[in-house]
């Protein structure tokens, strides 16, 4: 329970940290974000607007009232981000909430399912490779694998986007579902949603599986190894519950850590393969934010993508003393 | 070959397993290594048979090829019979199909392994365990279930905790019992034990071979038991083996064998063992080291370090002889042997020693306060379960009470043994007294300054912290773990004297260094210098250690468990290394043991003490003679009980004379007396009065016992006594 | 510590002489002060020689522990022993891994192409040849050109200079920041563990590349390769320091640690002697990742024209062949675009195979039959005793001794 608290407290602080940062970032920095919103404003309102007109239009942006004492100011930006107020995009005009809100979910999908089939496929190739180890199988997987993992993914992306997506026309080279379908749970528009997000997800998964299937290679060798193992087998257990009660849970275990910064590098990764198949998630706005100097924009897009990773790495953290007898009851006892 | 020598038992009898000219080989990279060299051996129905041998003499080898159940690349060769009826056809082991060896294994013969934590699944459930055996062999769960509880309970453990419990939540000896009752769920008829109490403590060792006494009378079982060690096997065993570098040296019922063995080896191997019986002349290591699985001598793999070892030796595998009726020795010389290798197991009387022998008049019962090195006066030391912010902040966490109120002096050239089980504290309060551990009360004091003191700098120091620092050190358990495995020995060396002496030049430092490796017998000292630890034996890295405490020149060492990690035949003389250069070097040893035997081999020799540990407490301390001699607190009689004795017929294994064969948790020990759940003698009383490590009046400041029954006077002797509450798992049956 | 400052050094030539076992009390004499008062009683018989000095009252007095002292190195042996631990068999030891070796040439010639190649291969520049001429067409223009005619090769050459500066810049920096919070935080524990660990696990949770992103628009860098490189390790640190940490409190409590903790070596002496070398398989790995991080993380932001930059490289290469000539649109300037990759891959790869293999330099079992050579006379015949108590032990991993341990 109190590991519960402690982590949840930990989750929170995170995102306070993170979003003082960026207040920080928008506001102290000279030169920075304020006063080229400020400039920008001037030069597109001309210099008839008032100072005050101008502060307004940068408190609608940003959340931040300018001739406020700093702390006021940083209360402010903080409940307005509380009720979901990210400001205004420069560029979109609209609130920030509303462009990156929606976005959120295609980006969890496009993470999440690369992520999880990266995995799957990694723990299955990395067991059977194990069971093989020293036969050919084993070494060709564990040089394709050692390959796959020195290739970046937006290079499988950008050769998957010239061949199967421009030459042979397989996959849709941009967006998210086919324009002309309605929204919905319909078999068409579903799949739809897959025939798009398959070379994304599939750029992910191919490099991330490499990985994964080599240290879940060791880890299994290493079971393999074990006392545990050996009785089990003399106890006439059936291969099929030794590979998967005893090899594989005992494999996997120690990889979730490893899991969890996944996580992170997958929500960074995926900036730039949504922007390789313009593809709309939080990624794709935040280049766009990027290029056209939408700081508002670019903050939330920060700030959202920080809070989605951090409810997934503590759900994850959390769930690891249910998965992992060991781990229950908290940490190690530390001395000194 | 003389008369008497024999091709092969004659059809013993009824065996339930017959190993016949069994060998185990492995392919080592273009090289065989023979593991196990042409074994003959009977495990005769309802028997058991004890193996003994030291480590890498290939007795699980032994074990393993009876269940064809040698791992990977070993091959087994030969042949292994089993009848599962005295008059049915025998089954041929080794000529099994894999699905015929899945039902022989468990089924008929089951095997218990020594590290049970890692026999077991981490992520399972200890009921998982039984439930999926039973599953695999097609048995019925519930009905096997009900079995597995009843094993349990019959193991003196609680079914339902433990079957809940994952192994990491067991203790060594609950998850060992665990282990045992896995391997009997399905109702085998042969149990084969390898080193199944090795790992284990001395009380639970004797407490398991008593239960398992009562099981195979129980269950009609047949038991292989592999150890390394004599005494505790030979009152068990109907009949002993005795196996010396991959090959069987003798076989005889043990009584016999312990009395009147006919080869060299295992007379040797009987002197070599520390023991409370024999008088300590006549324990002597064995000279030479056993040899490696690749390069196995010609002949007798024995004779290199036989001192009866003639030619014929050193060519000719010796036939078996038959020494008397069911001994068989395998030594050309064995009618030489008994007069070359003299030992006599009716040598043992201990009890004789008691009384006889006063405290010494010029030792250090006398001697002044100037003499004292290390003090300790009421010290405890409490452990903090848990630390960090957040569990400080909301939990009451209850600290462990590793120590609890000790005293005690350590004297110039004093040598003191700590005896007790694993949990009991020896580690902690010898940690403490070598100012490593930090007392939550109480203090420490070196040559009359406070450690801690110096340590923080508190008020006048006498003596710097840095010459206190230098002056207390330690030899530790694992002597591989003791080293640093990236530095080369001489590295290793070097740290201590480029510490403390920054202006020595690097040949005498060198010189400094080799001069006592040859001193410790590593000859050549320039080669063992350049060494890593890994290309050391265990007891060569255990004289690193030792070399390395000693080049600091300390006046107080630490040897914790410094030779339980090691071969029985090497224990007596690395123990006499230490005794050899505690006097040469005028240093005081704290010597922690889990075994009486050792304690009392360097408490006896150097005229030391042997501290008894309860629990966080000294529950009796004083002259090895007097405390094994004539022990005066329960506890100390309980481990006397739990060293089996040499001579097979002065023990009789029976009920452990505890009430609880499981420690009590050190977080929340008992009140009163912390002995009293587990005391035979506890009153009442006991419960509520705790007893004082006081003055025995005979023996001023010599012997002590924190008992009430020391007390003629006392309430305990009006006190009721406790009620007969089953502590332990009632027997089912009744 | 020990007064007595007469700490007259031995010959060893002279301690040498066989029989020069004298009786201890000999030595006791200059030894008397070395303890307070109280102790002087019991250095009368063997203080002295316990205390390191084999000779104290003229030099003659030899210490029976001084009798094996004729080994002696010359400067010349010493330095060639020293070449040999420290740098033939590391050598030896990579060479004798393929992947290692196969990784070791394939970093050795991007280094060669780092450091050379700029002075060999001709400054890109536009119109070197004609636009968008297809790889392997020409050998002048082996990698092809632009669509400006720039030639792919001298740009692909030119590049990695900065590229290489900026990875070792990225993993240094992680590395030894990881390094040095993670073994600091687990030996020292306590406050700055639970402060340090707070800090570490937020930095964990924040995203790298976005972070990297915000703080290369909002900053307002140049483009120096060195600041791109820490830039984008901005948080990798932490993950290095977590799993340090962990490996640090195992470490700590290790029976050789306390040993060298209760002969008091000093704090940094055990941390750098002790703790740090066991953990360089560990560091190593992390070294080779972190620098794959940085190529796969800067190629990409290049590749987005997010991050500033100076001069091109091979991100800007490859967003300039998307975005100018639309490679992925048109199989005509696709070479323009595989060039660069390649290019990242094979240097991605190469840095992988080293690290599998790179880490035997650190295993004392494989140094030991590396170094046979040069000591190997002691071992001759049957080679590493350690390997034949190793496989015995392999084969009866169960028979071992009682270990039984204290609390």
């Amino acid at each position: 329970m109190n590991y519960v608290l402690k982590r949840l407290g930990q989750a929170v602080l995170t995102v306070l940290v993170v979003v003082s940062f960026s207040f920080a970032l928008i506001r102290l920095l000279p030169g920075g974000p304020m006063d080229y919103l400020r400039a920008k404003i001037i030069e597109q309102g001309g210099s008839d607007l008032s100072q005050e007109a101008i502060n307004m239009r940068i408190e609608a942006q940003t959340g931040i009232t300018t001739d406020e004492p700093i702390y006021v100011q940083y209360v402010d930006y903080m409940t307005g981000l509380l009720q979901g107020d990210f400001g205004q995009s420069v560029w979109f005009g609209d609130p920030v909430a509303e462009i990156i809100g929606p976005a959120i979910p295609w980006t969890v999908f496009l993470t999440g399912t690369a992520l999880f089939l990266g995995f799957l496929v990694g723990i299955s190739l990395g067991a059977f490779m194990a069971y093989k180890e020293g036969s050919r199988f084993d070494v060709g997987a564990t040089g394709v694998g050692l390959f796959l993992n020195s290739t970046p993914n937006y290079v499988v992306a950008l050769l998957g986007l010239t061949f199967l997506g421009y030459q042979l026309e397989l996959f849709p080279t941009g967006g998210r579902y086919a324009s002309e379908l309605t929204v919905g749970f319909n078999l068409p528009f579903l799949l739809s949603v897959l025939h798009h997000g398959a070379l994304p997800i599939l750029s992910m998964a191919i490099v991330a599986f490499g990985g994964w299937a080599l240290n879940m290679r060791g880890n299994s060798i290493r079971i393999l190894g074990e006392d545990f193992l050996r009785v089990a087998r003399l106890r006439g257990l059936s291969t099929r519950r030794i590979a998967i009660r005893y090899v594989a849970r005992n494999a996997i275990l120690p990889m979730y850590t490893g899991l969890m910064i996944a996580i992170g590098t997958a929500f960074g990764g995926a900036i730039i393969i949504e922007n390789i198949f313009a593809y709309p998630g939080v990624g794709f706005y935040m280049i766009q934010s990027i290029n056209s100097r939408d700081y508002p924009l670019m903050m939330g897009a920060f700030i959202l993508i920080t809070v989605a990773m951090v409810i997934g790495i503590t759900i994850a953290d959390l769930t690891y003393g249910w998965i992992d007898p060991r781990a229950r009851g908290g940490g190690s006892r530390e001395s000194y | 070959m003389s008369q008497d020598t024999i091709s092969m038992p004659a059809g013993s009898n009824d065996p339930i397993i017959e190993a016949r000219n069994v060998n185990v080989t492995y392919d080592l990279e273009n090289q065989d290594a023979m593991v196990l060299d042409d074994v003959d051996v009977d495990l005769r129905r309802e028997e058991v048979l004890g193996v003994v041998g030291e480590s890498g003499s290939g007795k699980s080898m032994l074990a393993n090829s009876m269940m064809d159940a040698v791992q990977q690349p070993g091959i087994t060769t030969g042949e292994i019979r089993y009848h599962p009826e005295p008059d049915a056809d025998p089954i041929h082991v080794l000529e099994l199909s894999d699905e015929e060896l899945r039902s022989l294994r468990w089924e008929e013969i089951s095997m218990v392994f020594q590290g049970a934590l890692s026999s077991f699944n981490p992520t399972l459930t200890i009921g998982g365990h039984f439930e999926e055996t039973l599953e695999a062999h097609g048995y019925d769960v519930e009905e096997g279930m009900e079995r597995a509880r009843q094993l349990l309970s019959d193991l003196y453990l609680e079914p339902d905790r433990v079957l809940e419990s994952y192994s990491h939540e067991l203790s060594g000896g609950m998850s060992q019992r665990a282990l045992i009752a896995l391997s009997l769920v399905l109702e085998p008829k042969v149990l084969l034990m390898d080193e199944p109490t090795g790992a284990l403590d001395l009380l639970m060792q004797r407490s398991i071979l008593s239960l398992l006494e009562d099981l195979k009378e129980k269950y009609d079982l047949t038991l292989l038991f592999i150890t390394h060690d004599l005494p505790l096997v030979a009152g068990m065993a109907d009949r002993l083996a005795i196996l010396y570098a991959f090959e069987l040296v003798e076989v005889g019922p043990s009584e016999q064998l312990v009395r009147n063995s006919e080869h060299p080896y295992t007379r040797a191997l009987l002197r070599a063992v520390p023991n409370l019986d024999a008088p300590l002349e006549t324990m002597q290591p064995i000279g030479g080291t056993a040899p490696n699985p690749a390069h196995v001598p010609q002949g007798c793999h024995y004779a290199p370090r036989c001192p009866l070892s003639t030619e014929e030796c050193h060519t000719d595998d010796p036939p078996w002889f038959e020494v008397a009726e069911d001994q068989r020795s395998a030594c050309f010389h064995h009618d030489e042997a008994a007069e070359a290798v003299p030992f006599d197991v009716t040598e043992t009387a201990l009890a004789e020693m008691a009384g006889e022998e006063g405290p010494d008049s010029d030792g250090w019962s006398f001697a002044s306060d100037e003499d004292v090195v290390m003090s300790l006066e009421d010290v405890s030391v409490h452990f903090d379960q848990n630390e960090g912010l957040v569990s400080s902040m909301f939990g009451e966490s209850q600290p462990v009470r590793a120590v609890d109120d000790v005293s005690l002096d350590i004297r110039e050239n004093d040598v003191v043994a700590l005896v007790g089980e694993s949990g009991c504290g020896k580690t902690t309060l010898g940690k403490t007294v070598i100012g490593v551990q930090r007392p939550t009360h109480g203090s420490v004091s070196y040559r009359g300054q406070d450690v801690w003191d110096a340590k923080d700098g508190r008020g006048d120091l006498d003596i710097p912290h840095s010459e206190i620092r230098r002056a207390l050190q330690i030899i530790h358990q694992d002597p591989g773990a003791a080293l640093n495995p990236n530095k080369k020995v001489l590295t290793s060396l070097e740290a201590p004297l480029k510490k403390w002496e920054p202006d020595m030049s690097i040949e005498d430092r060198r010189a400094r260094i080799f001069g006592l490796l040859d001193r410790v017998g590593m000859q050549p000292p320039q080669d063992y210098a350049h060494r890593f630890p890994h290309q050391l034996s265990g007891g060569e890295q255990q004289r690193v250690a030792l070399v390395r405490a000693l080049l600091m020149n300390p006046d107080v060492i630490l040897a914790d468990e410094a030779v339980s990690a090691l071969d029985v035949s090497l224990r007596v003389e690395t123990m006499d290394l230490l005794l050899e250069l505690q006097q040469e070097f005028n240093t005081s040893f704290v010597f922690i043991s889990h075994t009486l035997s050792n304690a009392r081999y360097l408490a006896e020799k150097a005229d030391g003490r042997i501290g008894i540990m309860y629990l966080g407490e000294i529950v009796e301390i004083g002259p090895p003679e007097e405390v094994l001699g004539n022990p005066q607190h329960p506890y100390t009689k309980v481990l006397r009980w739990a060293t089996a004795d040499l001579d097979p017929s002065a023990q009789e294994i029976e009920e452990p004379p505890v009430r609880s064969i499981d420690i009590p948790d050190p977080v929340d020990p008992p009140a009163g007396c912390r002995f009293h759940t587990r005391c035979p003698e506890a009153r009442e009383v006991c419960t509520r009065a705790a007893p004082d490590l006081g003055n025995d009046e005979s023996t001023p400041q010599v012997r002590a016992a924190a008992c009430h029954r020391t007390e003629e006077d006392h309430a305990y002797w009006d006190s009721k006594p406790l009620p007969e509450e089953q502590p332990m798992v009632a027997e089912a049956d009744d | 510590m020990n007064p007595t400052d007469d700490r007259a050094s031995v010959d060893a030539e002279d301690a040498g002489s066989d029989g020069a076992v004298k009786d201890p009390l000999v030595d006791a004499v200059g030894g008397a002060d070395v303890r307070p008062a109280d102790a002087r009683k019991r250095s009368a018989i063997t203080g002295h020689d316990r205390h390191g000095q084999a000779v104290t009252d003229g030099g003659e007095a030899v210490s029976q522990f001084e009798q094996t002292a004729e080994f002696t190195m010359s400067k010349g042996e010493r330095r060639r022993q020293w070449l040999e631990e420290k740098l033939l068999a590391p050598a030896r030891i990579v060479w004798s891994d393929w992947r290692a070796r196969t990784g070791l040439l394939v970093v050795s010639f991007y280094l060669l192409m780092g450091i050379v190649g700029p002075h060999v291969v001709a400054a890109p520049s536009p119109n070197q040849g004609r636009r968008l001429l297809g790889a392997f067409r020409s050998l002048e223009h082996p990698f092809g050109t632009t669509a400006s005619g720039v030639d792919l090769l001298s740009q692909t050459v030119h590049a990695t200079p900065a590229m290489l500066l900026m990875l070792a810049s990225g993993a240094v920096f992680s590395v030894v920041l990881g390094t040095a919070i993670g073994t600091t935080s687990g030996y020292k524990g306590g406050r700055f563990d639970s402060i340090a660990m707070t800090i570490n696990d937020m930095a964990m949770t924040i995203p790298g590349l976005p972070l990297t992103i915000v703080l290369a628009s909002v900053l307002q860098i140049e483009g120096h390769p060195i600041v791109i490189g820490i830039l984008i390790t901005i948080n990798a640190w932490a993950g290095l320091a977590r799993a340090i940490r962990s490996q640090v409190l195992t470490l700590r409590e290790s029976e050789y640690v306390e040993a060298s903790r209760i002969m008091g070596i000093s704090t940094p002496k055990i941390v750098l002697g002790d703790i740090v070398p066991n953990l360089m398989p560990y560091i190593t790995m992390n070294f080779v990742q972190q620098a794959r991080m940085v190529i796969f993380g800067s190629v990409g932001l290049y590749f987005l024209g997010v991050l500033p930059y100076t001069s091109t490289n091979w991100g800007v290469m490859m967003d300039a062949a998307v975005h100018r000539a639309g490679a992925t649109s048109s199989l005509l300037a696709i070479h323009w675009l595989l060039v660069p990759m390649f290019t990242v891959i094979a240097l991605a790869f190469g840095l992988t195979l080293l690290a599998q293999g790179a880490d035997r330099i650190f295993n004392p079992r494989v140094r030991a039959r590396h170094a046979e050579t040069i000591e190997g006379e002691g071992e001759g015949g049957d080679g590493d005793p350690g390997d034949g108590t190793s496989t015995t032990d392999a084969m009866e991993k169960n028979a071992g001794g009682t270990t039984t341990g204290g609390i």
